[in-house]
């Protein structure tokens, strides 16, 4: 009976900013640079909680968030998400990009939990990247959320004397 | 038997044909759209090597046909048999969208009913991959009668098997009651659609413009209808999901669910449980923080996460053992309960009911919907689901109250009246009839309309509600309660609770069934 | 020594700084135990800890004066340490704490009520003829008047708080369009912040750098300073990294405006420990923008080029004691950088990300001094501020402290909440920042990202990602599932389940 056998051999992870690391699966505990192979291993202890070692230093990790095939993961400090695809499922997302065109819409979510003091724009207005469209206030401090984009705004999320929590969309723009 | 004669030269002949069949043009067919084939969807469910194929080379060669022609390729585009998904039996049909567009016509229809029946003697779930155009015209009525016979198994099998339908093409027409009627629907993004009618028909009697995706893509089933359970943007994640998914399943009903070996990594006792739910009533919290503390690490299986998010609905695992979870989800319309969370919660809940999963309600619900709209459509036969559904199950149900429970919301959601086990109260739980601002201006209402700074009398007459009444040990005291328990040790207490309740059995009436509102 | 038992009016690094110099000096400290903090560092290391945990007003008790005093009296301590922040510039405390005979450790309720009111103090330092930025003359009434004065002075034009700083009711207004609705948030923001919305007006200077200098003086009138600290990396004015000395100033400059400093302190009889802030703009012309009648968080940095514990000073000041050193007595040795760990996600604007401290591990070298409040299994408290930590780094000149910066950041590991380690390990590779070329607007316009993105870095985490993804989905025995085990049911329950159908 021929059923094809689905022989994964690389796995592809990509950033946020659409940068794409190749690893060859079955996965290695080493990484190639150049011609050398430089050895990774994933660990825990007491000490230092859970830590990556490369080239003899150790990098605090934390896996923040993972959710089917992504993966929010705080490394040294600083927190990237991937996306985790078999080269099937890459050639279908390009695929897939070049035929249903791309959908320009900037989601706008709060940064930290607060309340909305002042909303400056409404739906229709035009707005330009770095225009101030609504103050969001936390930890005593007001902060002026700007526009990313250039465009229209197409909703408005946010109301006034509200209270929102990290990562509700507060407004949406269609870039122009 | 000599193997150059003409017996086995006939038998490796037709394995050739089969194998030019599917050939890499074939194959490219489906590439070229984002998909994979049939047979490639097969080798990701089934462990390799385990899948049996059945009945490939039945062809509709003797069909009558009523109009139009029909090729004769052999397995008449489906795939049926039975291999083991992580080493447990499972049947299963893949349906290949590149013989005559995937479409149902008798033979087809047949193969399927096959396995169903198959499924239903030994007691194995059953799963579908649905990629088809719909019932095949050319063989009109009785491809008709194919599907019926399909769904007739369905409903037959209800709730004795578990059935999951994953659709990863289109689902049109009529074609659309098997995932309507299965347990859980998982999809495919931008890939798959389910409609009843279709776009064109749409534009010809509406003249309504609008494309596939819009009508009845993934997000549109996820987040609106609540037709598909599970969304996923890729082929491979959603078969490994599905996987995974099925893990958590007993086998047939009369089965205890599986159990994983329990690495032990989830502590009983966590004192990060006191630090979420904030000390201001008004405030909301993410609820999923609050499962994943209780749960084994990483065992949590949002259902339906798009869909009513208002409740939370999923699986996890407690010392290994499955759990069915219903939470009300406090930041998003406050943890309200209306129409849709309802039926989502009733049929997650029968389905833990129908296969013995235990069930666990976290409760901080301030009421229903209030308003014209959700009046209108029904809230009150709509929300009797949910209450009818928590009564009925004769699974191990236990209630763990966070923060409000008011009212009908509190009767509603797994209180021991209606028959739940252990009801727990966090110190934060405020219980009763109604919120303290709508029960003090009702009470009060002569003071406060006669009061010089009402705004005050207010604040203070709410306050001393929120001590006296809306305090969880006061059902304590009167038993409504079995225990106010500390944040930190409830993991501790479900696992000895359900523990406790592990051979539950209770006598279902005498009936035929009940008489559900629907 | 006349004081003999100093209570903390305060928590977190400042309180266990205090507690350092104090029991150095053989001298008792007592700590206030909350409900909201009720085990932190400074409790641990304190001689007497006063238990508040009782305490149900809605005020904390670092900002109540009757309660503070209170406890001064119940635990009978000679002196009060208001530490900064929270009461430490309050007039009203200071005298309550002398009406009370105990000492307060810090300027007079006179200089602290003068300098303390910006208009007051930019009043005071006309008359003294200190050069300024030219402003209104007193607060201003509404944002008729607001505009009006802004024409006069001439946009840019900031308007600041009367009753207080760190950014709260401050704007910057280019256009008179603006100034209506600016004035209005400003005020608003400063009543919110201060309890007193009253605001004025300034020539807004582009691009400054803040140099700031430290005072000491005491109570017989001698007046010194020790120098300055640069602190234009400022974020929102908030300061996250300081150095001393300044790259901007020579010796001259320094003498100049060393002298302007000790002059405004003079100008108030300013005793105990104080800073004075200016603006020095490109043309190196100074201006005198406010002086801070307290101990500030940026203060290790001097202690480490001058070799004079600050604490120490503003105890023996209390004491009544005459200050050791003469102005030309002070030298200035080496170079010093402090940078502020704060418990916030670079990645999100520097949202604060309070959480609790899994693991904590700071550089022991001997060019890194280490202030900090928090250890592991502390919590960082959202009500009160985000700082986990100080790293002090030495160095004998600036490419030297820079060199050893790099290294100690890196030594930093920290689990439990985010922090600004990227930031810093960005900022010490930054040309602007190595050139000392940067001013007060560096991080808001010179910085499109406030972390570098170290491709190997990077690299590892995705391959962390793929192995994760592995593991779930992909490896043999990712889903370890017992079937047979959901067979294994007692005879109770199958014999009923079956005889039910």
């Amino acid at each position: 009976m021929p059923i094809d056998k689905l022989n994964i051999k690389k796995l592809y992870a990509l950033s946020s900013e659409n940068k794409r690391f190749c690893f060859p699966q079955p996965l290695k505990h080493s990484i190639r640079i150049g011609k050398r192979e430089y050895e990774v291993k994933l660990k825990a202890d007491d000490k230092y909680g859970t830590y990556v070692l490369w080239k003899n230093r150790k990098y605090p990790v934390e896996i923040i968030r993972s959710r089917q095939n992504k993966y929010e993961i705080l490394f040294n400090d600083i927190s990237y998400t991937f996306t985790v695809e078999t080269p099937f499922s890459m050639r279908r997302m390009k695929m897939l990009s070049s035929t249903r065109g791309k959908v320009e819409k900037e989601v706008l979510r709060a940064p930290m939990p607060g309340k909305i003091i002042d909303v400056m724009v409404r739906e229709g207005s035009t707005v330009l990247r770095g225009e101030p469209l609504l103050i969001l206030e936390a930890m005593k401090m007001q902060n002026e959320i700007q526009s990313p984009v250039n465009g229209k705004v197409i909703k408005v999320l946010a109301k006034a004397n509200t209270n929102v929590l990290k990562d509700d969309i507060l407004v949406e723009i269609k870039v122009e | 038997m000599d193997l150059s004669g003409k017996h086995y030269k006939a038998f490796v002949d037709r394995q050739d044909a089969l194998k030019k069949q599917y050939g890499p043009k074939h194959a490219e067919k489906q590439h070229s759209k984002g998909k994979l084939t049939a047979q490639e969807r097969i080798s990701l469910l089934f462990d390799p090597g385990t899948f049996e194929e059945l009945d490939a080379f039945v062809t509709p060669a003797n069909q009558p046909v009523e109009f139009g022609t029909v090729e004769r390729t052999y397995g008449d585009g489906v795939i049926v048999g039975h291999g083991k998904v992580n080493g447990r039996l499972v049947f299963g049909f893949a349906q290949d969208f590149t013989v005559m567009g995937g479409s149902l016509g008798y033979v087809h229809a047949k193969k399927i009913a096959k396995i169903q029946e198959m499924a239903l003697k030994m007691g194995t779930p059953i799963i579908g991959m649905m990629d088809s155009g719909g019932a095949r015209i050319q063989e009109g009525v009785a491809s008709l009668s194919g599907y019926a016979a399909i769904f007739h198994n369905i409903i037959q099998s209800s709730g004795i098997i578990p059935q999951l339908c994953v659709i990863m093409g289109p689902a049109a027409g009529g074609a659309v009651y098997s995932p309507a009627l299965t347990d859980f629907v998982f999809m495919v993004n931008h890939t798959s659609y389910m409609f009843v009618t279709g776009p064109n028909v749409v534009k010809e009697v509406l003249n309504e413009d609008v494309t596939s995706e819009e009508l009845g893509g993934a997000e549109v089933h996820g987040r609106k209808s609540g037709v598909a359970h599970m969304i996923y943007d890729d082929e491979e994640n959603t078969i490994l999901a599905l996987k995974k998914f099925l893990a958590y399943l007993p086998s047939n009903n009369v089965e205890n669910p599986p159990v994983v070996a329990d690495d032990g990594l989830t502590p009983d006792v966590n004192e990060k449980l006191r630090d979420i739910v904030p000390d201001d009533p008004n405030k909301a919290y993410d609820v999923k923080d609050i499962i994943q503390l209780i749960v084994d690490k990483n065992s949590f299986f949002e259902t339906a996460e798009l869909y009513a998010p208002n409740l939370v609905t999923g699986f996890g695992r407690l010392k290994g053992k499955t759990i069915g979870i219903v939470a009300n989800q406090p930041k998003v319309l406050a943890g309200v309960l209306d129409i849709d969370s309802s039926t989502k919660g009733a049929r997650f809940i029968r389905f833990c009911d129908a296969f013995n999963i235990p069930i666990l309600t976290l409760e901080d619900v301030p009421g229903f919907l209030p308003g014209t709209d959700q009046e209108h459509a029904g809230i009150i036969r709509h929300g009797a689901k949910l209450l009818f559904a928590y009564s009925e199950a004769t699974v191990p149900r236990i209630t763990i109250i966070l923060r409000k429970a008011y009212g009908g919301a509190f009767i509603v959601m797994n209180s021991k009246s209606l028959g739940g086990d252990f009801s727990f109260a966090w110190p934060t739980a405020e219980i009763a009839v109604m919120g303290p601002d709508g029960a003090v201006a009702i009470l009060y209402r002569k003071e406060l309309a006669s009061s010089k700074n009402p705004k005050e009398l207010k604040k203070e007459l709410v306050k001393k509600y929120r001590d006296k009444v809306a305090n969880p040990f006061i059902a304590d005291e009167s038993g409504y309660i079995d225990e106010v328990i500390d944040p930190a040790v409830t993991r501790k207490k479900i696992v000895s609770a359900f523990a406790a309740l592990n051979n539950k059995w209770v006598k279902v009436p005498a009936r035929k069934h009940g008489n559900m509102p629907l | 020594m006349k004081i003999k038992r100093i209570l903390i009016a305060n928590r977190g690094e400042i309180a266990v700084r205090i507690i350092k110099t104090a029991h150095r000096m053989n001298i008792e400290t007592v700590a206030i135990r909350t409900a909201v903090e009720p085990d932190a560092m400074f409790h641990s290391l304190a001689d007497i800890v006063y238990d508040d945990t009782e305490d149900i007003s809605e005020i904390p008790v670092f900002l109540n004066i009757e309660k503070l005093i209170e406890i001064a009296l119940k635990t009978k301590s000679d002196a009060v340490h208001p530490g900064y922040g929270f009461l430490a510039e309050n007039a009203y405390f200071a005298q309550k704490c002398i009406e009370n005979n105990i000492v307060f450790i810090g300027p007079s309720p006179d200089a602290l009520y003068k300098m303390g009111n910006k208009t007051i103090a930019r009043r005071i330092a006309l008359a003294a003829k200190i050069p300024m930025a030219i402003g209104s003359d007193g607060n201003i009434g509404d944002e008729e008047e607001a505009v009006t004065v802004a024409e006069k002075i001439g946009y840019p034009v900031i308007i600041k708080a009367a009753s207080g700083g760190g950014g709260r009711g401050m704007r910057i207004v280019r256009k008179s369009e603006e100034m209506e609705k600016m004035f209005i948030i400003a005020s608003k923001e400063a009543e919110k912040a201060f309890n007193d919305p009253s605001v004025f007006i300034e020539k807004y200077i582009e691009n400054p750098k803040h140099i700031e200098f430290q005072i000491l003086g005491d109570t017989k009138g001698n007046i010194i300073h020790l120098g300055e600290r640069e602190c234009s990396i400022q974020r929102k004015h908030q300061k996250l990294l300081e150095e001393a000395p300044s790259m901007a100033l020579n010796n001259n400059l320094r003498k100049k405006m060393g002298k302007i400093a000790v002059q405004i302190a003079s100008a108030v009889n300013y005793y105990s420990a104080g800073t004075v802030e200016f603006l020095l703009d490109s043309e190196k012309n100074f201006y005198f923008m406010e002086m801070n009648t307290r101990i500030q968080v940026e203060h290790p940095v001097t202690e480490v080029i001058t070799g004079i514990d600050l604490i120490e000073q503003q105890i023996r000041i209390a004491n009544g004691e005459m200050l050791k050193f003469r102005q030309e007595e002070i030298k200035f040795k080496g170079w010093a950088i402090e940078c502020r760990i704060n418990a916030e996600d670079v990645q999100a604007g520097f949202a604060p990300d309070p959480g609790k401290i899994e693991k904590l591990s700071l550089p022991t070298e001997s060019c890194v001094r280490v202030d900090t409040g928090v250890q592991a299994g502390s919590s960082i408290i959202a009500s009160f501020d985000s700082l986990i930590a100080k790293l002090i780094i030495k160095g004998k000149d600036r490419k030297d402290a820079i060199r050893n910066c790099k290294m100690a950041l890196d030594k930093v590991w920290i689990k439990g909440t985010k922090t600004t380690l990227p930031f810093f390990r960005m900022l010490v590779r930054n040309p602007k920042f190595l050139d000392g070329s940067f001013t007060t607007a560096f991080i808001e316009k010179d910085l499109d990202k406030f972390y570098l993105n170290s491709e190997y870095e990077e690299m590892l985490a995705a391959w962390l990602a793929t192995k994760l993804f592995v593991e779930e989905n992909l490896s043999s025995n990712s889903i370890n599932v017992d079937f047979e085990n959901g067979k294994k049911l007692s005879p109770w329950l199958l014999n009923k389940r079956i005889n039910q159908f």
